[in-house]
């Protein structure tokens, strides 16, 4: 399956959703659906949460896994919560 | 492209970014005590040669002097620059940071002058520097100099300006890494910090050796 993208190729705007299907019964629901928070990170982003959540939210072991410095990953960490924050305001 | 030229375009770009961004890599206690090896060593070495950092960026040969005066030296300078940009990371960064990082960091950040430091030991660049310091202040040199002289000195006065340019660019990294600061911000509280630190290590080196004497 491909992966969901969340910027729009052509004109760099945030993408939405207007078509789910249920892959068992063809059952689509079209409309006008908002992706979630962490949907609209970039890939790499998401990359990374998923590893920070494998990692039980330990930066610490981030780091070791990852083999950058506490704060070089700290910092990422920052700047997705940067990222997030102005979206869950909107919402 | 290759996998020949991926591997070695990778290895290029990793020790660039050792070499102008090592804290990418390695901050907190780890950097601290590779830092103060440094500081150690630097002090140790400068002693041997007389060679003083007489301030966060300077770096001068001067009077002979105990051990203990080169090390306060290098602790001083290292104090300074860090806590004004502590300091300065406090006031710019919207986000928390941890203290160890900002000293540790700066700590190693100070590696270009233990190699500056080695330029400076040979005897003939320790000859020309007393050559000229006796001809600027109309004394007698106390020693003939030798034709290489003249080449010790040029060249250990470009690594040195070299290793000056070096260690700011590792300074400014290690601030904008420890402390999460960005853009104009980062560039300006930098600079601030830096002149201010610069002011203070001055004023309490000369402190220092006013009580040592």
């Amino acid at each position: 399956m491909k992966k969901l993208p969340s910027i729009c190729p052509a004109c760099q705007s945030q993408l939405n959703i207007k078509k789910l299907s249920c892959q068992k019964c063809s059952t689509e629901i079209e409309g006008l659906f908002e992706l979630p928070s962490l949907a609209k990170l970039s890939g790499e982003d998401q990359e990374f949460v998923v590893q920070f959540v494998k990692c039980s939210g330990s930066l610490k072991e981030m780091a070791r896994l990852q083999k950058l410095s506490y704060p070089t990953v700290r910092n990422r960490l920052d700047g997705i919560i940067e990222q997030i924050k102005p979206v869950e305001n909107q919402e | 492209m290759t996998n020949i030229e991926l591997n070695s375009n990778q290895q290029n770009r990793t020790l660039t970014q050792w070499l102008f961004n090592p804290f990418q890599f390695i901050a907190g206690g780890n950097a601290l005590l590779a830092g103060l090896a440094i500081m150690l060593a630097s002090a140790y070495l400068g002693s041997l040669s007389n060679s003083h950092f007489d301030g966060v960026l300077d770096l001068h040969i001067g009077k002979a002097a105990p051990l203990w005066i080169f090390l306060a030296e290098v602790v001083i300078d290292w104090l300074c620059i860090s806590i004004t940009l502590l300091i300065a990371g406090f006031i710019v960064s919207r986000t928390s940071f941890r203290i160890v990082d900002v000293f540790g960091t700066q700590a190693l950040a100070r590696a270009p002058y233990l190699l500056s430091i080695l330029v400076l030991m040979p005897k003939g660049f320790i000859r020309f520097t007393k050559y000229l310091v006796s001809k600027l202040t109309q004394q007698v040199p106390m020693e003939a100099i030798k034709n290489t002289d003249v080449l010790f000195f040029a060249a250990g006065v470009i690594v040195a300006i070299l290793m000056i340019v070096w260690m700011i660019a590792l300074i400014y990294r290690a601030y904008t890494v420890s402390c999460n600061t960005k853009g104009g911000k980062a560039i300006g509280s930098f600079i601030a910090a830096l002149i201010v630190a610069e002011i203070l290590s001055k004023i309490a080196i000369l402190t220092m050796w006013q009580l040592a004497l």
